[in-house]
């Protein structure tokens, strides 16, 4: 049992509140950059872009990213996992606030 | 009155305690901070017994060995072991058991134990997660019942002091000098509204000061919206509660505070 390191929820708002730490972050995909880059969209509306993304090519259109936070726009990932075509984006913008503010005690 | 949130398998009430034999979704945080029972070992969080829990996070270290398959199970609050143990029989597991694998989404169900002081859970279910927002689903879902269990405890919790000491003392009526305010609220619940309303009538200066106290007519027009049936069930119950005493007739009532 090891809660030394736990990865946040978070939304582009949120990532300025983690420099350097790994958090978790659902993004719509918006372009994929490159070969292992890929621009997405938060579910609070606003554009981040992720580096070192493992097999851009095989992403579904709402994808996980685990990483460290690079900016507060960018995200270096360490895990992605395909979350489907259908994801509601809102729920989720409402958990991430719950969970970074008045429930943060349940999660970090 | 407390309440218990059991999740879907429902509630049930001991009395004295909130007993659970429902389902508890949780955060790998919340486990590591659950209290446990000194005398038996059994955990509780926000008041509640910890049975049957459910958790939802991706699985790491998988290893599988014989008569059991265990993992890490990382939901981003934290990393807790999840064993399963294998019949070698059964088809449904073994597909079960095959379709765990490192990086997959996957919803525990299962107890929370301890061994040798360290938390981890047997499960008896281990599915993947196919739509997404199942993700989202639970976080909120720890957090509502969370929020139900702290609060029906909170209140639990603030009730009996309110009550005074003397409350159940029907010797004779006499006079209970520590018997401060009328307030009722405090006592399993089983004052009901009319018997309230009835005692603070009882309890006005006014009718405090009457030698013959008040007659049950008069204490049935000072409160409208109950009958006067109503009216003398409550006078009946406050009598047997050592509240009041009848003084010339039996339908003249008097609060045994004055």
């Amino acid at each position: 049992m090891d809660t030394s390191n736990p990865a946040p929820f978070v939304n582009a708002e949120l990532l300025k509140r983690y420099p350097g730490r790994r958090v978790r972050c659902v993004l719509k995909v918006v372009r994929a950059e490159g070969n292992s880059s890929l621009s997405g969209l938060t579910s609070d509306g606003l554009h981040i872009s992720v580096k070192q993304v493992p097999s851009v090519a095989s992403l579904s259109q709402f994808v996980e990213v685990i990483g460290v936070v690079d900016s507060d726009r960018t995200l270096r990932a360490e895990i992605c996992t395909n979350f489907g075509d259908t994801f509601d984006m809102s729920s989720f913008n409402q958990l991430v606030q719950m969970a970074n503010s008045e429930y943060q005690s349940l999660f970090i | 009155m407390q309440s218990s949130y059991g999740g879907v398998l429902g509630l049930s009430q001991k009395s004295g305690g909130t007993q659970n034999t429902g389902l508890l979704p949780l955060t790998v945080k919340q486990i590591s901070e659950a209290a446990q029972n000194s005398s038996d070992d059994t955990f509780y969080i926000d008041g509640i017994d910890v049975n049957n829990v459910t958790i939802l996070g991706m699985v790491h270290n998988k290893e599988e060995r014989s008569t059991d398959v265990s993992f890490l199970l990382d939901d981003g609050t934290g990393r807790v072991e999840v064993k399963r143990w294998i019949d070698g029989q059964d088809t449904f597991e073994n597909e079960q058991i095959a379709a765990l694998q490192d990086g997959v989404y996957v919803r525990v169900h299962g107890h929370l134990r301890s061994f040798q002081g360290k938390r981890n859970i047997v499960a008896f279910s281990v599915r993947p997660v196919t739509d997404f927002n199942e993700v989202t689903y639970h976080f909120l879902e720890c957090i509502f019942v969370h929020l139900h269990n702290s609060k029906a405890n909170g209140m639990a919790v603030k009730g009996p002091s309110i009550s005074s000491p003397n409350y159940g003392n029907p010797v004779g009526g006499g006079a209970p000098s520590q018997y401060v305010t009328p307030n009722m609220t405090g006592v399993g619940g089983s004052m009901d509204e009319c018997q309230k309303r009835v005692h603070s009538v009882f309890e006005e200066p006014s009718s405090l000061s009457s030698e013959v106290g008040l007659h049950i007519d008069d204490v049935a027009r000072r409160i409208p919206g109950f009958t006067k049936k109503q009216v003398k069930d409550a006078i009946e119950f406050l009598v047997n509660e050592g509240l009041i005493y009848s003084t010339i007739d039996d339908d003249h009532y008097k609060s045994t505070n004055g």
